[in-house]
């Protein structure tokens, strides 16, 4: 086993809040630099940039990041889930779902900033044309089953964030709700809830939710596993056959 | 204003029948919220809340905010699991079309008042 260090929630400049910057190969030139060995694509509602991402890592020369493909899904209630998946078209199949209920961009949306779509080189090659920063019609619990249909991880997003979160929205974790993990984002909320939210039973995933270049890397967990691959996330998640998370 | 009266003039559904209503108690404060960290912080035991939310969590918080009823506006109604959980924990849930602004405005009309815990 080798520990691999993770940031499996990096936005791209597909995501309305995120930065122009966040092209397919400058996130993996700054994962590099960040001493990144893998990185997860989730952008809201949406997993058009993935591929991109995907390719632009296989074409850096001689050295290796893996890129999970992901999402991060606004639920009715205004829970942000994550998901993470086999591969780009699972990924692409949960988004498309997730996306049914979401309006058509018009003009008054792009205040909410841009929704690019990229190629590996990181030219813009489009746009997304569904309102990405709106929460979708699944209910949490519809929003976890969508993501378990594809094949896929889910994880309750920056649970430590005084808004969009499962602790922020719903008050209290549901324990049924069938997470498999939770994710840290860096910052330094800490609600008054009478107990630890690293004590929840899940496996806790530090992760950036990096909207900026300087974000990624800037807090990452680390996988102790056979490869960086999806399949052997899954077990380090499931704390299987030795493979485990590991937080800094 | 008892509880029972409430919902009789803002002609609200009751949605947990089976719940007695209480004869004695009059309900003082009202809280509307959709976020439900919101309302663990800031409601008051006693208080009725206001809400578009009707995530199974509405009456874990409504149990230990002890709250004294909930009422889902704008048509919003929660799942057949959550109202069995609130008969279970006693908490009277009601339903009505309209708006959490209105329902407020006339819960205040009735003498009920914000009130922060």
């Amino acid at each position: 086993m080798k520990v691999f260090a993770a940031d499996l929630h990096v936005h791209t400049a597909l995501s309305p809040c995120a930065s122009e910057e966040m092209t397919p190969p400058a996130i993996c030139r700054a994962a590099l630099d960040a001493g990144l060995a893998m990185i997860g694509v989730c952008d809201h509602n949406s997993a058009g940039n993935v591929a991109a991402v995907q390719a632009a890592a296989a074409m850096l020369p001689g050295e290796e990041l893996a890129v999970i493909a992901g999402i991060e899904i606004t639920t009715v209630e205004e829970v942000h889930v994550a998901g993470l998946f086999p591969d780009a078209a699972a990924a692409c199949g949960a988004a498309r779902e997730a996306q049914e209920s979401l309006p058509e961009v018009d003009g008054r949306d792009s205040r909410f900033g841009e929704q690019r779509l990229m190629d590996p080189e990181g030219a813009i090659i489009g746009a997304e044309r569904k309102v990405l920063h709106m929460a979708c019609a699944l209910d949490l619990n519809a929003c976890v089953a969508l993501i378990k249909r594809y094949g896929g991880l889910a994880i309750a997003a920056h649970i430590n964030r005084p808004s969009y979160s499962v602790i922020s929205q719903l008050g209290v974790f549901p324990a049924d709700a069938g997470f498999d993990a939770v994710e840290f984002a860096p910052m330094p909320y800490a609600p008054a809830l009478g107990f630890d939210l690293k004590d929840l039973g899940l496996p806790v995933l530090e992760s950036s939710d990096g909207h900026y270049l300087s974000d990624i890397g800037s807090r990452f967990c680390g996988l102790e596993m056979a490869e960086p691959s999806f399949e052997e996330l899954v077990l380090a998640i499931r704390r299987s056959g030795g493979r485990r998370v590991r937080n800094a | 204003m008892k509880l029972i009266e409430i919902a009789e003039k803002l002609q609200l559904k009751n949605l947990t029948p089976e719940i007695k209503p209480d004869p004695v108690t009059d309900v003082q404060w009202g809280y509307a919220s959709d976020l439900l960290s919101d309302v663990l912080a800031g409601a008051s035991a006693g208080a009725v809340l206001v809400t578009i939310q009707v995530h199974m969590n509405v009456i874990a918080v409504a149990a230990n905010v002890d709250l004294s009823a909930v009422v889902f506006a704008s048509g919003r109604r929660p799942d057949e699991t959550v109202i069995k959980r609130a008969v279970q924990e006693g908490i009277p849930l009601y339903g009505t079309e309209e708006t959490t602004f209105d329902v407020a405005g006339k819960l205040y009309k009735l003498g009920l008042r914000g009130h922060r815990a």
